[in-house]
């Protein structure tokens, strides 16, 4: 078994195979000659929140949200690779593999593989750590975080999809009529407030700036609405700093507390025109078994004495 | 076309995204030339291509990394796909499959697929798909048995992934599918016969058609305010005092604790395979009169169903010792 920390780079290898005119074996040192991109995107399990299907069982903005990054990623495009070997026309879809122990795998449209999947092999920087995927790992961006395969050793190009264990058994979206979506790989708008959260109550009255994060794997948010009153009334929220594609955005709005209840939510659209759903209308296409993509609108109660505690809307 | 077009837009970024830089570097060159002897002529520096946005002398391959042949790629080839594509030549009977199952997979997920503990069901679950509390197992949710076989042969047993031969996998697949009433008793799973395997909810899965949601921006009177009904979850209690507590211990925790939780546990936590369990004093009492040496070696070297260090290799001597320096202190305690 391989200890995914023990990986040495000078002998860690990239073999691209299949449905390609050349197949070929990289070194670290062939794929740091090639063009590179440094690209800032978010990374997030697709099951982030999904403890929360049937009820709110989470204490904290940790535990409800929490699986969730943003880094600025650095490598060379998967379509620059694929060049490379020759992509036969019959190549629809890529396996990626890990080296570690479980040899994880899930399949790529190759869609996605010409459009922005980048082969990583550093993060803000430096070189990726071992549990970043040292020394290299695929990155899909806007996916659904197991598919940018970490420790990649192996692409292998086909003419359909593997479906591996991450994809059948895993990684589906179990729905109400017994049936699930497969390959469900993008993470749909979703937003949060970080502060205040039930982490960081409200300690005194008086003005706050009420904070948090946007995000769409399909491009670029739009704006985000806030609520105090538990979606009755909306304002929009002023949107900080710059707007990158997907990748975490904040926004903030200033409130005068004066020790009122609150039930605090965000609403994200992106510029595909997509809403952020309500948990309601989430669940009632969904149900309470689907495990992933649960991006609905969150809910903060605060109460008057300033402590924040998580909340759901029936 | 489609892979050059996306190289040239990348490559048209990443020269934008320098330009200013240039422009910089530029600048920064007069000001120098402004302050020296430098002519005029040497001030003004290398020619900046203003107005190139890409490289126009680029070669459609760049002839990095090397060629491989059919033969190497078939070591790395493993996976194995629903058509049966990646099959290796074998065969395996369920019969052979149930002592292999006993011996290398009961350990977790139970004599007959039940699942120890919290380990992963294997067959069970028909027709509670649409239940409050589905159970979805390989009978009754796994679209396809080559995944099974690939899964199996990837990453099984736990302790030692990668370790079973074909036959084995062809043995040990066809076992669990006995499980699951898919094949009868005196079934043998080959080649040559896996793709007549269907399974049972292999027309439950369907491709992504989100969006499934269409919610619009409502900005007032969205709701009854009367009718909103909360549903309040945990108080937040991780930082009070005793939490803090709680995690400043954590730090100075025995450094044997992290291989303990990743590698030991899963055997001698529950007792498995034969494996002394931690928190049974009484079956140490024999095993520690031994002496410290004794019970490094055993860890190092394997003993009856333990692989040498667990069946992880790749951990240095000392980490493994102490691992087992963790156990006495968790046993003595």
């Amino acid at each position: 078994m391989v200890e995914c920390r023990s990986l040495i780079p000078d002998e860690h290898r990239l073999i691209i195979h299949g449905m390609v005119d050349r197949p070929l074996i990289f070194t670290m040192d062939d794929l740091k000659r090639f063009p590179s991109v440094s690209e800032i995107r978010f990374l997030e399990c697709p099951a982030n929140g999904g403890m929360e299907w049937k009820a709110p069982q989470m204490e904290g903005l940790q535990f409800t949200h929490g699986m969730l990054s943003c880094c600025e990623w650095t490598g060379v495009r998967l379509s620059t690779l694929l060049a490379e070997v020759g992509v036969k026309p019959e190549g629809k879809w890529i396996l990626a593999e890990g080296a570690d122990g479980a040899a994880m795998t899930r399949s790529i449209p190759m869609d996605k593989a010409l459009d922005d999947a980048i082969v990583v092999y550093a993060q803000n920087g430096e070189a990726l750590r071992g549990e970043q995927g040292y020394p290299i790992r695929l990155m899909n961006p806007g996916w659904e975080g197991n598919t940018s395969i970490k420790w990649l050793r192996r692409l292998e190009v086909g003419d359909q999809p593997y479906y591996q264990r991450e994809e059948t058994s895993k990684y589906t979206d179990l729905l109400p009529d017994g049936r699930a979506r497969k390959f469900s790989f993008e993470q749909e708008c979703n937003s949060v407030i970080t502060s205040p959260c039930p982490e960081v109550p409200l300690k005194k009255k008086g003005w706050y700036e009420f904070e948090g994060i946007a995000w769409s794997g399909k491009g670029k948010i739009k704006g985000v609405d806030i609520s105090f009153d538990g979606g009755v009334t909306w304002r929009p929220a002023p949107i900080k700093g710059i707007v990158i594609e997907k990748c975490l955005t904040r926004f903030s709005y200033m409130y005068n507390w004066q020790g009122e209840p609150l039930l605090i939510q965000s609403r994200a659209w992106d510029e595909t025109g997509y809403v952020q759903p309500t948990f309601k209308q989430l669940r009632a296409i969904r149900g309470g078994n689907s495990i992933y993509h649960r991006n609905a609108i969150h809910t903060w109660k605060v109460h008057s004495d300033g402590s924040v505690q998580n909340a759901q809307l029936a | 076309m489609r892979n050059l077009h996306n190289i040239n837009q990348t490559r048209k970024t990443k020269i934008k995204a320098m330009k200013p830089f240039k422009l910089l570097l530029t600048s920064t060159l007069l000001v120098l030339a402004g302050c020296s002897q430098t002519s005029n002529q040497e001030a003004s520096g290398p020619q900046v291509e203003s107005g190139a946005t890409s490289q126009n002398n680029l070669p459609a391959t760049y002839s990095i990394g090397k060629p491989v042949a059919a033969e190497v790629i078939a070591g790395w080839d493993i996976d194995v796909r629903p058509d049966g594509m990646g099959l290796p030549e074998g065969s395996g009977s369920v019969e052979d499959g149930e002592t292999l199952f006993e011996d290398k997979c009961s350990m977790c997920h139970g004599s007959f697929g039940e699942g120890v503990d919290a380990w992963p069901k294997l067959a069970g679950g028909a027709d509670t798909l649409t239940e409050a509390r589905p159970e979805k197992t390989i009978g009754s949710f796994w679209p396809y048995a080559s995944t099974l076989w690939d899964y199996i042969h990837r990453a099984m047993p736990f302790p030692a992934p990668q370790s079973l031969s074909a036959d084995e996998t062809y043995a040990i697949t066809a076992y669990v599918l006995y499980l699951n009433d898919i094949v009868e008793d005196d079934f043998v799973l080959s080649k040559a016969n896996f793709t007549s395997i269907e399974m049972p909810n292999k027309d439950g899965f369907y491709v992504d058609d989100r969006p499934d949601t269409n919610n619009t921006r409502c900005m007032k009177d969205c709701k009854d305010a009367t009718s909103i009904k909360v549903i309040l979850g945990p108080k937040y209690s991780l930082g009070n005092t005793e939490a803090v507590t709680k995690s400043a211990e954590t730090k100075t925790e025995h450094p044997g604790r992290s291989i303990y939780e990743g590698v030991c546990k899963v055997c001698h936590g529950s007792g498995v395979a034969g494996a002394p369990k931690l928190d049974d004093a009484e079956q140490w009492a024999s095993r520690i009169s031994k002496g410290n040496d004794v019970l490094y070696s055993s860890a190092l070297e394997g003993l009856n169903a333990m692989p040498a260090k667990g069946g992880r290799t790749d951990l240095s001597d000392e980490a493994v010792k102490q691992a087992v320096d963790f156990m006495l202190h968790q046993i003595n305690q």
